[in-house]
């Protein structure tokens, strides 16, 4: 409350002679932003214009081709089954990683005094990096590792997970929702502590059961960061590189079936010097990032 | 209604164990890492059934990590990297985010907005250019590229532009009216108050620094410049699935010293994501 009365007078200065003279002060706020203003006239606007004139080229000569290059890429069998690889790793990791942490979240809030032992520990994969993590899921996915033995404790097949291109890219799933789990649990919990007690006391009241409580606030309160987490995880996912290769390698082996998009634009552009092709693909990976940035303003706006 | 209360903690127990089991096989894989690092014959065979102790244990993979001086070199140069890359973007961002949240200037919500959508941006879009910009310079195998990017914070500027908002206006005025600059004003005022969001903004950068990949692995070649993903990555690569033990010994080495900083760090690392995570979207 008395935030709000001290910083009233800025929109209604009183006495505006008696503080420096405005005009003046301007140009000092440019000298504030002039680190920021620099690196995106550096490292953002010139990389995205340089990145649009060299996908309508080719060539060390860098001479024009118009489309040609885009055409290329979508016509390429290759880049489609990158996307797919993407698509495919991408949706488990979400589906998989999204409702698991959510009720591992529900879970930990419902403790009171060792929620935040729990936090650390299922955070802690979240704070490695990722390619630490898949040096370690190389050994654990390693035909005598860890979980094979699981698998055969359950009586099932061992499984080569990365020689066949189906189980290679559900060891980068595995690997992906184990990574990123602390963090969807991290968001929810932050989550779960914003609703209100008020409805879980006046429920209570009423007569409603945990689980009722659970399913008609805890739910309802929660689909917003759901949201949320998914279409982040959705444009993070489009992006990922490291896990695939570090599985992978450049290639995305086993036959190309870890190849990502981020992958294509990597071996073309620095596999194969093709800046033309990678920044045609950069783009279209662009576009398809912008329109689910663009869903995910509308759905932030909808405060769904 | 202590049959209630026994039932309620009853369920608190059911949970724990729960969590417990599923927090193991979160963690196991970190256990396992440990347990074949310290198997000396792992090198040759993985162990299997895989074992919770080693059966021979001996430190001699590690011995032979720290025999080997490119570890540390990369450790080195990570830290060098990651001190510099957090002082820019921290300092960046602080400096933007007073002038957004105080400032009074022509183009300022343009300007804001073009901060904004920096951060949809993706960073593979720009990779080609960049490379060829530091190429360009001559500073490819050099840290400066790893470097100099960080100083666009674009979620920094947000987040210090949201913490600079909810100080009183109070403490400006009253600089002013003691005739100090703006920059005077920002110093003095307001950069001793900004502990918190500091902390926030510079754990956020060093994990941005400290875990990037695909940036150095197309900057850096040279063996000596190699930052410890990427060394990690080379090393596993090169040798495929042999030499488990020493991968092992390494990838702990590359993740033990951040654990600890982690776990030292935990509640405003928690803190920090958990803030990102809300308001980075």
């Amino acid at each position: 409350m008395s935030l709000v009365n001290i910083s009233k007078p800025r929109s209604q200065p009183i006495g505006r002679w008696r503080l420096a003279p405005r005009r003046e002060s301007h140009a000092v706020w440019y000298l504030f932003l002039l680190p920021t203003l620099l690196g995106i006239l550096l490292f953002t606007l010139y990389p995205l214009a340089e990145s649009l004139r060299l996908s309508f080229t080719r060539g060390v000569s860098e001479q024009f081709v118009g489309v040609q290059n885009y055409s290329d890429v979508l016509a390429s069998g290759t880049f489609w089954y990158a996307v797919y690889n993407t698509l495919y790793i991408t949706v488990f990791q979400l589906f998989i990683a999204i409702p698991l942490g959510f009720l591992i979240a529900c879970l930990i809030n419902s403790l009171r005094r060792t929620s935040n032992f729990f936090k650390v520990l299922f955070y802690i994969p979240n704070a490695t990096s990722m390619v630490a993590a898949a040096t370690v899921f190389l050994a654990i996915l390693h035909p005598d590792g860890p979980l094979n033995y699981v698998m055969e404790l359950l009586g099932l097949q061992k499984v080569v997970w990365l020689s066949q291109p189906v189980s290679a890219k559900w060891g980068a799933v595995i690997l992906s929702v184990w990574h990123w789990l602390g963090f969807v649990i991290i968001i929810n919990l932050a989550n779960l502590q914003a609703i209100p007690v008020e409805y879980y006391e006046a429920s209570s009241i009423d007569g409603a059961s945990p689980i009722q409580q659970w399913w008609w606030i805890t739910v309802p309160n929660m689909i917003g960061s759901l949201t949320i987490l998914f279409v982040l995880g959705w444009i993070g996912g489009l992006q990922r590189f490291a896990d695939a290769y570090m599985l992978g390698g450049l290639q995305g082996s086993p036959a190309r079936s870890l190849h990502t998009v981020v992958g294509f634009i990597f071996e073309r552009g620095f596999g194969g010097s093709e800046y033309g092709i990678a920044s045609a693909a950069a783009y279209i990976l662009f576009v398809f990032i912008l329109i689910f940035t663009y869903i995910n303003t509308k759905l932030l706006r909808m405060k769904i | 209604m202590s049959g209630v209360y026994k039932n309620r903690s009853l369920i608190s127990a059911v949970i724990f164990v729960l969590l417990a089991v599923i927090g193991f096989t979160m963690i196991y894989p970190f256990i396992f890492m440990i347990s074949v690092s310290l198997e000396r014959t792992a090198n040759l065979a993985m162990p299997f059934p895989p074992r919770l102790i080693p059966e021979s244990s001996s430190w001699f993979n590690y011995q032979l990590v720290f025999e080997n001086k490119s570890l540390l070199l990369a450790y080195w140069n990570s830290i060098v990297i990651a001190l510099f890359s957090v002082a820019l973007s921290v300092g960046s961002a602080l400096f933007g985010g007073y002038a957004f949240s105080r400032g009074s200037f022509r183009a300022k919500r343009a300007l804001f907005f073009i901060v904004l959508a920096t951060m949809m941006i993706p960073f593979e879009t720009r990779l080609i250019p960049m490379f060829t910009m530091f190429n360009d310079l001559g500073l490819v195998n050099t840290k400066y590229p790893l470097i100099f990017p960080s100083i666009i914070n674009a979620l920094g500027i947000v987040l210090a532009k949201q913490y600079f908002d909810q100080l009183p206006e109070g403490l400006r005025e009253s600089a002013k009216m003691d005739g100090a600059g703006e920059f005077k004003t920002f110093f003095y005022i307001f950069v001793p108050l900004t502990g918190p969001i500091t902390a926030t903004l510079a754990i956020l950068s060093f994990q941005d620094s400290w875990n990037s990949f695909i940036w150095p692995l197309v900057i850096i070649n040279d063996q000596h410049l190699k930052t410890v993903p990427l060394f990690l990555s080379s090393f596993s690569s090169e040798n495929g699935g042999r030499l488990a033990g020493v991968t092992m010994a390494l990838a702990a080495m590359s993740i033990l010293p951040l654990l600890m900083v982690f776990l030292f760090f935990q509640k405003y690392i928690i803190r920090s994501v958990a803030l990102s995570g809300l308001k980075g979207e």
